[in-house]
């Protein structure tokens, strides 16, 4: 899922007609003063980061003046927002609001679904926890759109009143179509306001983008690496050069996020990663990383990256090189860069020892590779992945035992 | 028997002139797949490994009886090569690529059910009757290596996965009936249940095997259809995934999930509800010929 932060969902939605209050990122408090002035003085300064929730976090404020706005956004440059660091604040005019609705659009499953409510604003989750009637859930057949007759029949039963009704059922029912347009899994409007002259205005617009979706938008690809996450913190330099070759070179797909413990898994695919990974808690051996891997025509180059990235990890002491029966790609090729990297930075395998199970096409040639290397641990061909998962975890409680 | 395919299928291959449909098709041919004809637009006339070529599937489809389509089309063409066959009246559908955009795959599913298809992946590796026919890549080029034909039904939603299962079954003494690698797309073309009930109702399938992840709502189905006493069959699940409980959740982004989703979809909240639902639940591919030689009283 690639977030986008508030100003590149509303530029999407500007460009598209959507009314959304009028705004500009600023890297410096007096940016942000002389913007709030351009606005007329008074000004809303929001933290910049793809994340939700910034309104309880202290990351949006409200300025009655140039000088407001600049302290604010002093306070909030540099500071960390649910662990993403703020680089640039978002100023964005006032708007004055006679009431806060919700709308929100989801892909999180099969059907999509749209989500209203007229009881919008920071205390959304709550007011549907206490009162889920106050939220008002429609399927949409993928197949037909959401329609306006649609749309209006689910605002009614939202409890919005007849004179409301045409100009939000209009702007729900095209809101879906630009969720659509954008490969978005999640859209929401919150608030989604009724100003004061009565127009509906899309004062909090979040989005997040599918990120196969992200092929249709170039625009947003290009930047896409500077949020890749680990969902609870920004990347660190290893992972983010991963990131980095993983975009740079094409073909096969290779993900690497850092955990806190002492045995680098080089697994795929996804399934077999998985089980390799919840295997090895359960045998009381703790991974250094994770891994998933796609194959591909660059998927050499992408597997030394990531080997180098485990190699760099300063707390690895061994590796598990795990796959499941490879069935069309050769386990050759998948030797063939370990062995690279190995042999380019000089590691000796009885310090770093390493446990391969790799079956299928090109078994015997990766054999011939590097089974033979002192400290290199290929298991037999019918060994299983939970007989190589119990043998890496044998060999690093041996290793820990030695050096303690 | 065995669900889906079986040495009869006729099989049409869109994208049979690219490297992976050629290679592919290469391999089922030689396993016994019976590959009709391809198609690729502007390839009309074209012949590989001696299956003729067309244009579009209406064409191939009017010279040819066609029980079956597997789909060899870059993500962001997968969709409407998909829709294509649907819309021609195939009732199998089998769809490789990965990464398919998931608007796509909201609209192929829709698709599928409103036609009463059955639509493999995307993101899927294919699926083998072993013995019998494959469709796609699993198995490889020697596919006999990793599945032996049997009375057990694999549903998965890994392809590599699917090809451990096998061999797991394998060392314990089982075959395989049918092995679907469902794909592991958030929305796949056909539910797991789906899968389920055509093994249930399949005379030559005595228990199912099923390998789930965390998200989606696919194990929560299965529990369902236990709860409702549709499975007469024994169902084993391996679930993995669940090493991502231990690191934060980080601050959910909107508020949509939180509020569509009552009961989480992690693998430890699904494996408890499978297991209340009366599923035998595997915790290594180890474990897996244990629980069957218990289920089932004649393992053959």
């Amino acid at each position: 899922m690639y977030t986008l932060t508030e100003n590149q969902t509303k530029q999407w939605l500007a460009a598209r007609g959507f009314l959304t209050p009028k705004g500009n990122p600023a890297a410096t408090p007096d940016e942000a003063a002389e913007l709030a002035s351009a606005l007329g003085g008074g000004a809303v300064v929001k933290a910049l980061v793809p994340t939700g929730r910034r309104g309880k976090a202290g990351a949006i404020r409200m300025a009655a003046a140039p000088d407001e706005a600049a302290a604010a956004a002093a306070s909030m440059i540099g500071s960390t927002v649910h662990g993403f660091t703020v680089e640039q604040v978002y100023v964005e005019a006032q708007v004055g609001i006679a009431d806060e609705l919700y709308l929100g659009f989801s892909l999180d499953s099969f059907p999509p679904r749209v989500l209203a409510s007229r009881h919008g604003g920071v205390d959304i989750e709550e007011t549907h926890r206490t009162d889920p009637a106050a939220v008002v859930v429609a399927e949409i057949e993928p197949r037909h759109g959401l329609s306006i007759a649609d749309a209006e029949a689910l605002w009614r039963r939202a409890g919005i009143n007849e004179s409301s009704l045409d100009a939000l059922a209009t702007l729900t029912h095209d809101l879906y179509d630009a969720f659509k347009e954008a490969e978005a899994v999640t859209l929401e409007i919150n608030p989604l306001a009724v100003t004061r002259d009565g127009g509906l205005s899309l004062v909090g617009a979040m989005m997040a983008i599918d990120e196969n979706g992200l092929a249709r938008h170039p625009d947003w690809a290009e930047n896409a690496d500077g949020s890749l996450i680990a969902a609870w913190r920004q990347f660190n330099e290893r992972e983010l050069r991963v990131a980095a070759a993983n975009r740079e070179i094409k073909g096969g797909a290779v993900r690497y996020t850092e955990l806190d413990g002492d045995i680098g898994l080089l697994v795929g695919g996804g399934g077999a990663g998985l089980l390799q990974h919840d295997l090895m808690l359960a045998a009381g051996g703790r991974p250094a990383n994770h891994t998933d891997t796609n194959p591909g025509a660059g998927i050499q180059e992408k597997f030394k990256t990531v080997i180098n990235a485990i190699l760099d990890n300063p707390n690895t002491n061994c590796l598990l090189v795990g796959f499941n029966h490879q069935q069309l790609t050769r386990c050759d090729q998948k030797v063939e860069p370990l062995v690279e990297v190995l042999d380019a930075r000089g590691i000796d395998c009885r310090e770093f020892p390493i446990v391969i199970r790799l079956v299928g096409p090109g078994e015997e040639e990766a054999r011939a590779l590097i089974a033979d290397r002192p400290g290199v641990h290929y298991m037999p061909t019918e060994a299983s992945l939970d007989d190589a998962v119990r043998e890496i975890v044998a060999i690093n409680k041996k290793l820990t035992a030695e050096t303690a | 028997m065995s669900i889906l395919i079986d040495e009869n299928t006729r099989v049409l291959v869109q994208g049979l002139t690219g490297a992976q449909g050629r290679r592919d098709a290469r391999f089922c041919l030689d396993y016994g797949t019976r590959v009709v004809c391809g198609v690729t637009p502007g390839k009309a006339g074209e012949s590989v490994h001696g299956v003729p070529v067309y244009d579009c599937v209406a064409d191939a489809v009017a010279a040819h009886e066609i029980d079956a389509a597997v789909v060899y089309v870059p993500p962001l063409a997968a969709r409407d090569a998909v829709l294509e066959s649907l819309e021609a009246g195939l009732k199998l559908v089998v769809a490789l690529a990965e990464f398919v955009p998931r608007h796509d795959t909201a609209l192929i599913a829709a698709t599928a059910r409103a036609a009463g298809a059955a639509v493999v992946g995307c993101n899927t590796n294919g699926i083998i009757s072993p013995g019998k026919s494959k469709l796609g890549a699993i198995g490889g080029d020697n596919p006999d290596e990793v599945f032996k034909p049997g009375r057990i039904g694999v549903c998965s939603r890994s392809g590599g996965m699917s090809a451990e299962l096998a061999l797991a079954l394998k060392a314990g003494g089982f075959g395989v009936s049918t092995c679907v690698s469902m794909g592991g797309d958030v929305i796949p073309g056909t539910r797991m249940i789906e899968y389920i009930a055509m093994f249930m109702a399949d005379n030559d399938t005595d228990a199912v095997v099923i390998f789930g992840e965390p998200g989606t709502r696919t194990e929560h189905e299965v529990a369902d259809m236990l709860r409702r006493g549709e499975c007469a069959k024994p169902v084993v699940a391996l679930l993995a995934g669940e090493f991502q409980e231990n690191y934060p959740d980080g601050v959910s982004f909107g508020h949509v999930a939180a509020m569509i989703n009552a009961e989480g979809d992690t693998v430890s909240a699904k494996r408890k509800m499978l297991a209340e639902a009366g599923a035998l639940i595997a915790r290594s591919l180890g474990d897996i010929p244990v629980l069957l030689r218990e289920a089932i009283a004649d393992p053959r």
